[in-house]
């Protein structure tokens, strides 16, 4: 069961982690380079690998890298932004088939990691700048994903709630920024910000599959040689005790056929926090499984939701509830949430509760171990978080946790924002707490 | 007790797949999985959404459903007497779940310790139904609030609505889920009727896959059914309304809270349902290649559409080969249905001139061997696919040997047959006033 990753740093700093596995397909490789999540900073953030992904110097054009990558049997190389706390991480991965299955000549790795490295590394410039027609095009794209949340309701509603709830720190900054904030960005301004985090910020390279370790950091030290400055940047660690005066409610319309609910609180248990495993039971048992609290009674027992569950911010400390109702169920609903909330905290915890909750946990955890993607996520929580936490020790904290432990979170846990989404015509939502 | 099995080989993936064949005429297979963590089991029966009209041999009665009735037996079957399926799962450590498809029903948990505790409650649960008044009645509101949220998903409605406009009569142009109306009528006599029908080993298959030793499983799945004394099936008859080769209207628009509209076209197969095994499975390899010939990111057209701002990164074309009914879906968001309508079908009658040349169709062909390799990392991928594959008489490990079997002449071919103009309707969701 033991995983882990070698540690490398190359010669410019970047940090490298390896894993030789035999047991995937694929020769997975990710690059993370992160940055403080900021309201001045995100758009930019965002910007950075949409227009490198549309090409680079020696790939000039999107046809012409999908073309590369085709002819490396369908390699997928893939860009995102991921919001991990108060840190924007700007996330580029490729995946291909291992050489073993393809008739490849046996270079398919320095292939693909070379295209890696000239996409991230050896990007299109024009003077001192990226090309106008690419980053204007990024800039609409970006701006039309922004829009787009809204296609999306359960995920909208979530991103709604928590953008009201933590209006007034970081944390309440979409990953992607916002829609006017793309309006005066320049080329030369991004690319002047590209150079810096670039150099400056920290980055990490990952490498899962059956490889030679001495092959691996000899081709990520030729490839990703770029010049990088002395000292990577400090990032600001994520703020997880922002108190709560009162319990805000807000409701807003849309015209949807399903209304959602969501619930925020805080939990005041950070990353590194001793009582990091009993939060996880906490939520588990509130609503992390079907045997949990939240599903039994909302929707087993009343009838009144398809799906209902909590989830974690684990870096921000904060759990979620969310359901999608009708709206004239809301007040029901709210009462049996409350009802659980109170029960769990009050340590009415049965033993076949807390033994399958913890036996999910564990399940999914080693679950994620079967997954090259997971393998890396989970070691790059552990870079953000500031504490890896070996798959090992998780497990063996999940069942040290009893009742008096849950109970102790449930002390700390505080009802921030309740969030309901509904139409006009939903009825009965209105201000009843 | 010995189980009799054989193992098929793929060269290609170097993986070895064991096969059962479980009294009474049920089909197990084990593929195991060294060094993972996990192990996943389904367990599936050819009973699907478009099932809705079917009779069993000798008898002459036919029963004629209301929509929705398979995936509410999924529901259903969670409970029984003894509460609800999830918590013996739960108690065994195992995440357990469900989905039902057009063409059948699949019961499913992953677990990482009690794999054959766990795989003796999946073979318990879905072959001990119990249906009441009281539990049917409370599931129709838990299935009314799953069919609002569908309500919502412009994603979904777009697709349901292309399905509305490709088919007159077949039932693949009703909602999974039913209608809230249609599930009113489900009743637990329904039920029991559909289930003894459907749910026989013989028309059910298991599929296992991780770190897993072959001949216990086939074991433990035989011990599990023999003492069951099932009756031997009658052969199924499934009933499909004759379906024109004409498609139904050529435009759906719906309204919904969208940031921008979403718009596909479709077109009809008409071919498909006399296609069987091998050649089915030609035809779904050959239109995909073709369509990623025609509309892939790495194709011109593609890299117009983008810079023109007319279709984001979601844009896209695939096609579906059932054993009765077939089509093809192109599109995506856009901020103008009309221009992006024109460019694809442009693009159509311009491929029928320009042809696919050699390195086109090479660097394709070594696209989709290479991400048919990478989804072998996923279990579910492997398990799901496997019996899909399997209950519409294809093979899913013969894709590598099939691949190198097709050639230009025939993808150019379909361009004409499959993608023909006079056959295709368009569905578009529009943004409505977001109040």
């Amino acid at each position: 069961m033991s995983v882990d990753f070698f540690n490398h740093q190359l010669s410019n700093g970047i940090k490298l982690y390896f894993m030789p596995s035999g047991k995937f397909k694929t020769i997975n490789i990710a690059l993370f380079l992160h940055q403080d999540l900021h309201r001045d900073l995100a758009a930019l953030g965002a910007l950075v690998p949409s227009v490198l992904e549309k090409g680079c110097r020696l790939y000039p054009d999107y046809l012409t890298l999908q073309r590369r990558l085709e002819n490396l049997f369908g390699a997928e190389l893939s860009t995102d932004i991921l919001k991990s706390g108060e840190r924007q991480i700007l996330s580029f991965m490729l995946e291909t088939a291992h050489g073993r299955y393809l008739d490849d000549n046996g270079t398919i790795f320095r292939d693909a990691m070379f295209v890696l490295g000239s996409v991230v590394g050896d990007p299109l410039v024009d003077g001192n700048a990226f090309r106008k027609d690419y980053v204007e095009q990024e800039k609409n794209q970006l701006v039309k994903d922004i829009r787009g949340l809204l296609n999306e309701k359960a995920a909208y509603a979530l991103e709604r709630c928590l953008s009201l709830m933590c209006a007034d720190e970081r944390f309440g900054v979409y990953k992607l920024g916002r829609v006017e904030d793309y309006r005066d960005i320049e080329t030369v301004e991004l690319y002047r910000f590209y150079q810096k985090i670039i150099t400056e910020n920290p980055l990490d390279l990952y490498v899962i599959g059956d490889l030679d370790e001495k092959l691996v950091v000899e081709t990520a030290e030729t490839i990703f040689s770029g010049e990088r400055s002395q000292k990577t940047i400090e990032l600001t660690p994520t703020q997880v005790d922002q108190p709560v005066d009162e319990v805000k409610f807000i409701r807003e319309e849309l015209a949807v056929n399903q209304a959602k609910l969501i619930i925020g609180f805080r939990t005041y248990t950070g990353f590194q926090d001793p009582l990091q495993c009993a939060l996880l039971v906490y939520s588990g048992i509130l609503g992390g499984f079907p045997h949990s609290k939240l599903f039994m009674k909302v929707r087993e027992e009343a009838g009144l939701a398809y799906y209902v569950h909590t989830r974690l911010e684990r870096y921000k400390g904060l759990m979620v509830i969310s359901a999608g109702i009708n709206a004239k169920d809301y007040t029901q609903a709210r009462e049996i949430i409350e009802k659980q909330l109170a029960d769990t905290a009050a340590g009415e915890i049965s033993d076949v509760e807390l033994n399958n909750t913890k036996q999910g946990l564990i399940n999914q955890l080693l679950s994620r171990l079967d997954s090259p993607q997971h393998l890396i996520s989970n070691h790059l929580e552990g870079l953000v978080g500031g504490r890896q936490w070996p798959v090992e020790e998780l497990i063996a904290g999940i069942k040290k946790v009893d009742r008096e432990d849950i109970m102790a979170v449930a002390k700390r846990v505080k009802q921030d924002t309740v969030y309901l989404l509904q139409s006009r015509e939903g009825g009965d939502g209105k201000n009843d707490r | 007790m010995t189980v009799s099995f054989k193992t098929i080989e793929n060269q290609v993936l170097q993986e070895t797949l064991y096969h059962y064949r479980v009294d009474p005429g049920m089909d197990l297979y084990v593929l195991p999985r060294p060094g993972y963590e996990k192990k996943y089991a389904i367990f599936s029966t050819r009973f699907g959404s478009i099932d809705n009209s079917f009779r069993v041999e000798p008898e002459e009665e036919v029963t004629v459903l209301p929509d929705g009735v398979a995936h509410f037996l999924e529901h259903k079957l969670f409970e029984d007497d003894r509460g609800n399926v999830f918590d013996r799962f739960a108690t065994l450590g195992a995440s357990a779940n469900a989905f039902t498809s057009f063409t059948q029903t699949t019961y499913l948990f992953s677990c990482t310790a009690n794999f054959d505790k766990n795989l003796q409650v999946l073979l318990d649960f879905v072959q001990e139904p119990y249906f009441t008044e009281q539990t049917v009645q409370k599931e129709q509101g838990i299935i009314g609030q799953e069919i609002k949220m569908y309500e919502d998903h412009p994603q979904w409605r777009v697709f349901f609505n292309l399905l509305e406009g490709l088919y007159q009569k077949h039932p693949v142009r009703k909602d999974i889920a039913g209608t809230i109306e249609s599930i009113a009528q489900i009743t637990p006599e329904l039920l029991y009727r559909c289930y003894r029908t459907f749910y026989h080993p013989a028309n059910m298959a298991v599929f296992v896959v991780g770190d897993l030793e072959p001949d216990s499983v086939g074991e433990l799945v035989e011990n599990n059914l023999a003492p069951r004394n099932y009756e031997p099936l009658g052969t199924i008859v499934r009933l499909f309304p004759e379906e024109p080769e004409e498609i139904n209207r050529r435009r759906t628009v719906q309204e919904l809270v969208v940031s921008d509209p979403l718009f596909f076209v479709g077109f009809k197969d008409t071919v498909v349902g006399k296609l069987r095994g091998r050649e089915l499975m030609r035809r779904e390899i050959l239109m995909e290649l073709l369509l990623d010939i025609i509309f892939g990111t790495s194709e011109k057209l593609y890299n117009e559409l983008y810079r023109e701002n007319l279709i984001d990164e979601d844009f896209g074309a695939e096609y579906t080969a059932e054993y009765n009914y077939g089509f093809t879906m192109i599109g995506g968001e856009t901020r103008d249905s009309d221009l992006l309508y024109e460019k694809i079908m442009v693009a159509l009658e311009k491929s029928k001139i320009d042809g696919i040349t050699a390195e086109q169709f090479e660097r394709h062909r070594r696209k989709i061997l290479g991400s048919y390799i990478r989804r072998f990392n996923s279990l579910e991928f492997i398990a799901n696919n496997f019996l899909t594959y399997r209950f519409r008489g294809t093979d899913l490990l013969d894709l590598p040997a099939l691949l190198q079997e097709v050639n230009r002449g025939e993808a150019l071919s379909l361009l004409e047959e499959n993608l023909s103009s006079d056959r295709h309707t368009v569905s578009l969701i529009t943004g409505g006033d977001p109040r």
